[in-house]
């Protein structure tokens, strides 16, 4: 083992435990938040049914972006569906064909990932510099832009460019990195290739897993958690009350 | 005893993720693909090299060969094969799409498609490993 690798498996264990425990006590902070009045956008759909397909548009869609602003709506848009294609591209490392999760395998070599993966990485560059170019040309955007606006598109800029050069410049021994994945997932570690461009794109990607939940990236799991769109339109056939206003009534009713 | 709640919320996470992470385990054993050996002493470039870089020198070779004419033989598919798929003990010969083929067993491994080999040959090129002629001709 050299250096290099122990030190990566171990910034990347220490990644990992602090991007899932991060997320779950940032996910369960928002499923306590109180949401005291009903307040779907309307027109809202009046089933629970209807709300989950609302839900789906806005996941899947960006479905309030788009209504309310194209040129946002199409980069941003175009940055996360190309971030899904890279996703579905770098399973390939986690998954040894032959391994137990082998019966995943067709979610990486299937036709629209071998095809379109790799080349996700220019409409990924594409729509971050789209969103990069917003932050500076429009002026409404320049002036509630907070530092850590810039530097999330700078950071993810620089995963996705480190990247790209790998795959299409520079390349690296993938099999060996391959190894160094599966050796960190199944604790039997593995050295990885000791190149510039794994290296930077390796700590780059630790370090948005450390920062991701404290960061504005959390809009991810928050999406789901907004009141005016994750509430169902029945405030006539359904009374809305929360938790501690159920405890206020039940204190009046024991009362009286 | 008392602990904070956030502590009691990271002991149980952990030890869920830990719980959660025991299967991972079984996929230990063989982490990198068993690469057939080649027929000859070493390759024509050194092997740290080649395992990044054998893309770069068989598309350049192609280059060369088809649109400028010029034909050697030192990046050239054919003696890839030659080498490095030579057929086994029994005569046997690894088609690609198999892990015992010596381009397979990386690439599969590592989800890349090969696309030599809709036009090119797998198989060193040896009238012995040829399908008879068969019927009238």
């Amino acid at each position: 083992m050299t250096v290099l690798s122990i030190f990566f498996a171990l910034l990347f264990y220490a990644a990992t435990a602090i991007f899932v425990i991060g997320l779950a006590r940032k996910i369960m902070q928002y499923a306590r938040t109180p949401a005291p009045l009903k307040i779907p956008t309307t027109p809202a759909p009046v089933t629970q049914t209807g709300v989950v397909l609302r839900m789906a548009r806005e996941v899947v869609l960006f479905a309030s972006l788009f209504k309310s602003n194209k040129w946002t709506w199409l980069f941003g848009w175009m940055f996360h569906l190309a971030l899904l294609l890279a996703f579905f591209r770098h399973l390939r490392y986690t998954i040894h064909p032959d391994g137990v999760f082998g019966f995943m395998w067709p979610l990486i070599n299937n036709p629209i990932v071998l095809a379109f993966g790799q080349y996700a990485a220019f409409a990924m560059l594409l729509g971050l510099i789209g969103l990069f170019g917003r932050r500076i040309f429009v002026d409404r955007v320049r002036y509630i832009s907070a530092p850590s606006d810039y530097l999330m598109l700078i950071l993810l800029f620089a995963i996705a460019g480190t990247g790209t050069l790998m795959s299409f410049v520079e390349h690296t021994d993938i099999v060996q990195l391959k190894a160094f994945v599966l050796g960190l997932i199944t604790f039997n570690w593995q050295n990885m290739p000791a190149d510039a461009l794994v290296i930077l794109h390796l700590g780059l990607v630790a370090f948005l897993m450390i920062i991701f939940p404290i960061s504005k990236l959390l809009h991810a799991p928050g999406l789901f958690f907004s009141p005016t769109r994750n509430q169902v339109d029945n405030p006539r056939e359904k009374r809305h009350i929360s938790a501690w206003g159920q405890a206020i009534d039940d204190a009046e009713a024991n009362k009286a | 005893m008392y602990l904070p709640r956030y502590i009691k919320q990271l002991v149980g996470i952990l030890g869920v993720s830990l719980l959660l992470a025991l299967p991972l385990t079984s996929q230990a054993g063989d982490l990198l693909p068993s690469i057939p050996k080649g027929k000859g002493d070493k390759c024509v470039e050194p092997t740290a090299d080649m395992r990044i870089n054998h893309m770069e020198y068989i598309l350049h070779q192609r280059d060369d060969t088809m649109r400028r004419g010029i034909r050697t033989s030192k990046h050239s598919l054919k003696e890839c094969i030659e080498c490095h798929n030579a057929p086994a003990k029994d005569g046997k010969v690894a088609r690609v799409g198999n892990k015992e083929h010596f381009c397979s067993s990386c690439h599969i491994y590592s989800a890349v498609k090969v696309d030599c080999f809709e036009c090119h040959t797998d198989k060193p090129e040896n009238a012995q490993y040829r399908h008879a002629v068969k019927g009238n001709h």
